[in-house]
C-alpha cells in the first residue's frame, strides 16, 4: 500500500477530483438506500422485506460516513446533504429512477451495489487515509448484500419465463450504466490514479467482471458483450463524474429530508 | 433508562489516585441502549485519554448506521460529566479496525449468554 497523501498539499485539480469521487460514492449510496427502502413493504416475503430494511439502513450509514469524508477537504457536508438539487447529484445513473419490479432490485444488489463495492474496495486500498480507515467496515456490511443479491438472482434466473425476462431487462439497463461509471477515464479520474487514490479504470472493470461474472451468467443477458465493450462514454459528465441525467425529484426530496426540514437537528 | 442511567454510581466524592482507570470504570457503567451490557464489554471503546481534565474517547459502533449513535454519545458525555476530574469530553468516532462480535469481552459474552444471546 502506498503512502497516504497529504490532503493539504493537493493541487486544486487533485482536491476537485477527490471531492467528485467522494460525492459520487456518497450520492450513490444515499440513492441506493432509497431504492432499497421502496421495497421494504413490497418484497416477496416478510423476511426479505426485513433484509431490505437492513440494507437500506446500511446504505444510509455508508452515505453518512462518505459525506463526512468531505470534512477532510474542508467542505461542510451538511449543505451537501441537505441543500443540493437533483441536477447536482453525482450518483451512478442506474439509480436515477425507482426500480419498477423486484427483479430490478435484485439485479441492483448484484450489479449496482456490486460496482459500488468494487470502487469502494479500491478506494480503501488507495492513498486517501480516511478511506482506508472507514471503508472496510462498509465492505464488511456489503458482504451480506452480495449474499442476498446473488441468492435472489439465482432464484429468479431459475424461475419462470416472466422472472427471467424481468431480470434480463434489468441487467440490460443496469450493467451498461455500472460499467460506464467504473470505466470513467477523464482528467479527474487520471488525477486520482496519479495520486494513488484509485487504480486505473481497467482494473475496476476487470475486478467487477470477476466478481459478478458467474452469477450474471445464469441470466439471459449477453453480459460478455457489455463487458467487452466497456470503456469511457462520449457523453460523460466530467463535472459530476457520472453519465448525463439526474435522479427523480421525489427521491432527492427524500434524500435531503425536505419534508421535515423545519425539524432538522444536526 | 438510556445508557443504564439508573445503575450509574457516580459521581465519586474525590479525585481518584488513578483518574484514567476511574474514567474507564465510569464509561464501563454506560450500557448499550439495545442490549444490557456496557459499551466497554461490547468492545466499542477503542481508547480513552485524559489530559488536564479533557477526556478523549475513541468510540466505534457495531454498524455504520447504528440508530443509537446520538444516544451513545450523550450517555458517555453525561456519565463522565458527573465526575469532578472531567471538565470536557471529546468523542472521536473511529472505524479502524472494523467492529466485529469478536471484540465483545468475556464478561460481555457471559452476560449476553445469561440473556439468551449467543455470540
Amino acid at each position: 500500500m502506498s503512502d497516504a497523501i497529504n490532503v493539504d498539499a493537493l493541487s486544486d485539480g487533485g482536491r476537485a477530483a477527490l471531492e467528485r469521487l467522494i460525492l459520487s460514492l456518497a450520492d450513490s449510496k444515499r440513492l441506493m438506500g432509497i431504492r432499497y427502502s421502496d421495497w421494504i413493504l413490497g418484497s416477496p416475503s416478510v423476511e426479505t422485506g426485513i433484509a431490505t430494511s437492513s440494507m437500506t439502513q446500511d446504505e444510509w450509514g455508508h452515505a453518512r460516513l462518505l459525506y463526512a469524508m468531505l470534512k477532510q477537504l474542508d467542505i461542510d457536508p451538511v449543505p451537501i446533504e441537505h441543500d443540493r438539487t437533483a441536477e447536482a447529484y453525482a450518483n451512478l445513473s442506474a439509480l436515477d429512477e425507482p426500480f419498477e419490479d423486484w427483479a430490478a432490485l435484485v439485479a441492483s444488489m448484484v450489479i449496482v451495489d456490486g460496482a459500488l463495492s468494487v470502487a469502494l474496495d479500491a478506494f480503501s486500498e488507495g492513498a486517501f487515509a480516511p478511506a482506508r480507515q472507514r471503508v472496510p467496515k462498509m465492505l464488511a456490511e456489503e458482504r451480506f448484500h452480495v449474499s442476498l443479491g446473488v441468492a435472489w438472482f439465482r432464484r429468479l434466473a431459475a424461475a419462470s419465463e416472466e422472472a427471467r425476462a424481468l431480470l434480463r431487462a434489468a441487467t440490460d439497463r443496469q450493467l451498461p450504466a455500472a460499467l460506464v461509471w467504473l470505466a470513467a477515464d477523464d482528467e479527474s479520474s487520471r488525477e486520482l490514479v496519479e495520486l494513488g487514490v484509485m487504480p486505473p479504470p481497467e482494473s475496476l472493470t476487470t475486478a467487477f467482471r470477476a466478481s459478478v461474472r458467474d452469477v450474471l451468467a445464469e441470466g439471459d443477458a449477453d453480459v460478455n458483450a457489455y463487458f467487452d465493450a466497456a470503456g469511457p462514454a462520449s457523453d460523460w459528465d466530467s463535472t459530476r463524474g457520472r453519465a448525463p441525467g439526474q435522479p427523480d425529484a421525489d427521491s432527492v426530496d427524500r434524500a435531503r429530508g425536505a419534508k421535515n426540514r423545519a425539524l432538522f437537528v444536526e | 433508562m438510556s445508557g443504564g442511567r439508573d445503575v450509574w454510581t457516580g459521581p465519586l466524592q474525590s479525585i481518584p489516585a488513578d483518574p484514567l482507570a476511574a474514567t474507564w470504570a465510569a464509561i464501563d457503567e454506560v450500557l448499550d441502549p439495545e442490549i444490557p451490557i456496557s459499551l466497554v464489554e461490547l468492545g466499542l471503546i477503542y481508547g480513552v485519554e485524559l489530559d488536564d481534565g479533557v477526556v478523549t474517547v475513541q468510540l466505534t459502533f457495531t454498524a455504520t448506521a447504528c440508530p443509537c449513535m446520538e444516544f451513545i454519545h450523550e450517555d458517555i458525555e453525561d456519565r463522565l460529566a458527573l465526575e469532578p476530574w472531567v471538565d470536557r469530553v471529546e468523542i472521536v468516532e473511529v472505524w479502524d479496525p472494523p467492529w466485529t462480535n469478536e471484540r465483545i469481552t468475556a464478561e460481555g459474552r457471559a452476560k449476553l449468554k445469561e440473556f439468551g444471546v449467543g455470540v
